[in-house]
C-alpha cells in the first residue's frame, strides 16, 4: 500500500500522528500552501479592481480556479461556480436566494434524516419562516419542491445513489429543485454534475485537502437565473445610483466583497494536487483501507457499527459505539484515544442529532474517518487505542 | 500522561455513591446536548445546610465521577458556601488537571448546583 504522507508537511513535526479525522477537515499538502504563499509573495492584489499587472495576475489565477472546478466535477460553465466561505454558506445561499423566493407557501421542503445540520437547518428554518411544509425522510410527491440531500453521510459513510434518487423525483416532481450536500463526497469519489443532474451541488475546500475558508456552490445556470443575491455590495453590482442598484450578471453577482482569494487560488491548487495524485488512486486507497478498518471493528464485540457495518456502498467514514455498561461514552474513548495515542478521532454527534436520536445512540458515537495520508498502521494503532479503552472500563 | 481515568474516578463513574432521587427535595437539571449529558441533581436542605443530595442523569465519565465525587463533597454544607466554589476546586477533588474540553464536562455538576434553590 502506497504511502502518500510525504505531501504532508505536518508529518514532519508529528511524525506518529494518526489523523483519522478527514471527515471534519482534511490535512492540506504542501503543494496547497506553496500555491498560497505564492499568491501572497508574488501577486497579493485585490482582485477585479486593479489595472496594474499583479492585480491583472491575481484574478487571473482566481478566474482560473473557477474554470478548474467546473472540470474538475464536470459542471458545464465556469458560471455556473459560486464561491463561498464553505458548504454551510453554499447552502444558506441556496436556501435564501433560491428557494425563498421560488417557493410559495404550501410548498413541500424535504430533506432527509441523515443530514448534517447544515443542510437541515436552513430549509427547516426558512420552511417556519415562509409556511412551507417541512418533510424529514418523507416520499416525494407532486407537492415536494425542493430536495435537500446529503451524497455521502458524514456519519455513517453511505454513498446516496442520488442519481437515481433525482430522476426518479423529476419524474413525480418534474420542477422539482435538489440540492445536494457534497461536503464528504468531493475529495473522495469522482463526482459530475451533469450526470448526476442536481440543481445545486455544495461542498467545502478544506474537507477535500484544500484550504479553509472557502467553499462552492454549484448550481444549473437557470437556477441561477432565478435566484437574488442575499448579501449586497462591492463587486457583485453592474450600476448603482442614489435610488436604485443594478447586479453583475456573472458569478460575481453572489461574491459580494472581497473573496478569499488566497483561499480560492489554494483550492485551484487543491485540484491540482488531487489530478497528481489520481482520482482513482484516491479511491483505491482509500476503499483498501475502508475494508481494512470495517473488518478490524467487526472484530471487537463491545463495538457497534452504526448502520451497515459492511464495507460496500460507502466510503471511509465509520461511526461506533458501545453499549456495555460502564464504558463511558464516545468522549472518554475519544480522549484516551487522543492523549494516548495521537490517535484523532471525532466525538458526539457530528453536527447530526436527528440521525443520533433515530438510532436510539443519545450519547454520540465515536466517528473515523479517512483521508489519502492514512495507513494500514494508522488503523493498527486505533485498535490497539480501543484495546486500552476495553482495559481501562473494564479490566481493570 | 496523567492518569485521568484512575480507578478513584471509575469508582464514581461506575458505582456512584450518590445515584438516585430524593423525593420533596429542591432540584435542578441541565442537558448538554452536544455532548450528549443530563443531569439532574436532588437536594435536601435544612436550615441552609445540604443535608442529602443525589443526581440522576447519563453521560460520560468524567462528568458523572465529577458529580458523584461532588455531592460526596457538599452533604453536610451550607448550599450558599456551595455555590461559591469553583472549577479548580473540582479539579483538586478528582486529583488531575483537565483539557479545556474535558473542563466542561467535569464542571457540569458544580454548575447544576448552582442552579438549586
Ligand atoms: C455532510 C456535511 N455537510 C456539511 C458540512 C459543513 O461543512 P462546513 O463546516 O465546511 O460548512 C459538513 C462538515 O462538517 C459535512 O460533513
Amino acid at each position: 500500500m502506497k504511502n502518500y504522507k510525504k505531501y504532508f508537511l505536518i508529518f514532519d513535526k508529528n511524525a506518529d500522528l494518526h489523523y483519522l479525522d478527514s471527515g471534519a477537515t482534511t490535512l492540506k499538502p504542501k503543494m496547497v500552501l506553496e500555491k498560497m504563499m505564492e499568491y501572497y509573495t508574488e501577486y497579493s492584489a485585490n482582485i477585479h479592481r486593479g489595472l496594474y499587472p499583479i492585480s491583472e495576475k491575481a484574478t487571473e489565477e482566481y478566474e482560473n480556479t473557477r474554470q478548474k472546478v467546473a472540470d474538475f466535477i464536470g459542471a458545464k460553465y465556469p458560471g455556473e461556480i459560486v464561491f463561498t466561505s464553505g458548504t454551510t454558506d453554499s447552502l444558506n445561499l441556496a436556501a435564501a436566494g433560491w428557494a425563498k423566493r421560488n417557493l410559495k407557501a404550501g410548498d413541500e421542503v424535504m430533506v432527509t434524516i441523515a443530514e448534517h445540520h447544515s443542510n437541515f437547518v436552513p430549509w427547516q428554518q426558512l420552511a417556519l419562516k415562509n409556511n412551507f411544509k417541512f418533510v424529514v425522510s418523507g416520499e416525494v410527491t407532486k407537492k415536494t419542491k425542493l430536495l435537500a440531500i446529503n451524497h455521502v453521510s458524514n456519519v455513517l459513510g453511505t454513498v446516496t445513489p442520488i442519481k437515481s434518487i433525482i430522476k426518479k423525483a423529476r419524474e413525480i416532481s418534474p420542477e422539482i429543485c435538489v440540492v445536494v450536500d457534497g461536503a464528504q463526497a468531493v475529495g473522495h469519489m469522482p463526482v459530475d454534475m451533469v450526470d448526476l443532474d442536481a440543481d445545486f451541488y455544495a461542498f467545502s475546500g478544506h474537507k477535500m485537502y484544500g484550504p479553509t475558508g472557502v467553499g462552492v456552490l454549484y448550481g444549473k445556470a437557470k437556477r441561477w437565473l432565478e435566484m437574488e443575491p442575499t448579501r449586497f455590495g462591492g463587486g457583485m453590482i453592474k450600476t448603482v445610483s442614489t435610488t436604485e442598484s443594478t447586479w453583475a450578471d456573472g458569478p460575481e453577482k453572489f461574491e459580494a466583497g472581497t473573496p478569499p482569494i488566497a483561499e480560492v487560488i489554494g483550492l485551484g491548487a487543491t485540484i491540482d494536487f488531487i489530478k497528481e495524485i489520481g482520482r482513482e488512486n484516491i479511491v483505491k486507497h482509500e476503499k483498501e483501507l475502508t475494508d481494512y478498518l470495517i473488518e478490524k471493528i467487526n472484530k471487537i464485540e463491545w463495538l457497534k457499527i452504526m448502520g451497515l457495518g459492511i464495507s460496500s456502498g460507502r466510503l471511509g467514514v465509520v461511526s461506533m459505539y458501545s453499549e456495555a455498561p460502564g464504558m463511558g461514552t464516545s468522549h472518554d474513548m475519544a480522549d484516551i484515544l487522543g492523549r494516548e495515542f495521537n490517535v484523532c478521532v471525532r466525538a458526539g454527534h457530528h453536527c447530526a442529532m436527528p440521525l443520533h436520536t433515530q438510532f436510539g445512540v443519545e450519547t454520540g458515537t465515536v466517528r473515523v474517518s479517512l483521508g489519502i495520508y492514512n495507513t494500514k498502521e494508522d488503523v493498527d494503532e486505533l485498535i490497539k487505542g480501543l484495546e486500552k479503552v476495553w482495559m481501562t472500563f473494564i479490566k481493570k | 500522561m496523567d492518569d485521568l481515568y484512575k480507578e478513584i474516578i471509575l469508582e464514581h463513574y461506575q458505582n456512584p455513591d450518590h445515584m438516585g432521587k430524593i423525593e420533596g427535595a429542591i432540584e435542578a437539571g441541565e442537558a448538554n446536548m452536544t455532548c450528549g449529558d443530563s443531569l439532574k441533581i436532588y437536594a435536601k436542605v435544612e436550615n441552609g445546610v445540604i443535608i442529602d443530595a443525589k443526581f440522576e442523569g447519563g453521560g460520560c465519565a468524567i462528568s458523572m465521577a465529577a458529580v458523584d465525587m461532588l455531592l460526596d463533597n457538599v452533604i453536610g454544607k451550607k448550599l450558599t458556601e456551595v455555590k461559591k466554589m469553583s472549577g479548580v476546586e473540582i479539579e483538586k477533588m478528582m486529583g488531575v488537571e483537565l483539557t479545556p474540553s474535558r473542563k466542561k464536562c467535569a464542571y457540569l455538576g458544580l454548575e447544576v448546583l448552582k442552579k438549586l434553590g
